[in-house]
């Protein structure tokens, strides 16, 4: 595939994201602070949110595990993923993570069992997301590299 | 631990500086022109946003330091650096970002302060204003939010 291609499938992969919700206008706002300078800060973004973010869910569900659950334990960690969440664009993610606030608020531990689950499907589908993202992105580096 | 941008060139925007006027990074980022040069702490314990945060700051020319707890920025404000604009996150490893703030203005800080947080209620959006924040702001923190502040802090 030829790179303007390339950046055309990147382009309609990316406005894929904003019309399925997955991604919000944020996002192109990460896009546009990347240039010559930082050429890698999107990956760079996404790295560091995957990681915190998998690390956050993984304190959440080993909070959820147990019989009494730490609600204003839960209430920082829930605090944290949606902010991140909410500064990466991950419109739906930042949603999830609004229902599990409620039902931790509530105390509602079966409430925050089912929420959880929401937010583990929906970082799965931005992670998968993202690592098509970043796929994309280095073919066109790899390409412009090429090329010159 | 205080931190820097994780990665920057230094020499290249320096230059972009000196020629008197900022490179506009791309089409979303709402273009302005600084006629001094601002200086920021970042006091967030999440690493995705203080980056973002330290990120869009920088794109304006805004010099920026980020820690990423809260005995780290009051340690570093008792040390005398000053800064034009205090970016602060409500919940904070060791200290919350309440109780920073208020550490921060009993040091007598007058700088302006921003509060930029996940989700918050009411009575605690008053309780940060009563302690001194200026402005509270729902993350992410945007160049809409942004930018009228560097303004004001520039002198436009």
């Amino acid at each position: 595939m030829d790179l303007a291609a390339l950046k055309t499938q990147l382009k309609n992969f990316v406005q894929s994201m904003f019309e399925e919700g997955v991604l919000d206008n944020q996002f192109s706002q990460i896009q546009a602070l990347q240039d010559s300078t930082n050429p890698n800060f999107v990956e760079e973004v996404i790295t560091l949110f995957c990681n915190d973010a998998e690390r956050i869910i993984n304190e959440i569900n080993r909070n959820l595990g147990y019989q009494n659950v730490d609600f204003s334990n839960l209430d920082s960690y829930v605090h944290q993923l949606k902010g991140s969440s909410s500064s990466i664009g991950a419109n739906r993610l930042k949603l999830a993570c609004a229902n599990l606030r409620q039902a931790s608020d509530e105390r509602n531990k079966e409430g925050c069992l089912q929420a959880l689950q929401l937010i583990t499907c929906e970082y799965c589908l931005l992670r998968r997301k993202f690592q098509a993202l970043l796929h994309l992105e280095r073919s066109i580096v790899e390409l412009e590299t090429n090329q010159k | 631990m205080a931190h820097t941008l994780p990665s920057s060139d230094q020499s290249s925007d320096q230059d972009k500086w000196d020629s008197g006027g900022l490179e506009c990074k791309g089409q979303l980022l709402i273009k302005i022109v600084m006629r001094n040069r601002l200086t920021a702490l970042v006091v967030d314990g999440d690493t995705t946003c203080w980056v973002l945060e330290q990120e869009l700051l920088h794109s304006y020319g805004v010099q920026t330091l980020g820690v990423d707890n809260s005995r780290d920025a009051v340690d570093l404000i008792a040390s005398d650096a000053e800064f034009n604009l205090i970016i602060i996150e409500k919940i904070l490893p060791v200290l919350n970002g309440l109780e920073v703030t208020r550490q921060i203005c009993e040091i007598g800080v007058r700088c302006k302060m921003l509060e930029v947080t996940a989700c918050s209620g009411e009575s605690e959006r008053q309780a940060f204003l009563a302690f001194g924040v200026d402005v509270f702001i729902e993350k992410p923190l945007d160049p809409e939010h942004l930018v009228p502040i560097l303004r004001e802090l520039d002198g436009q």
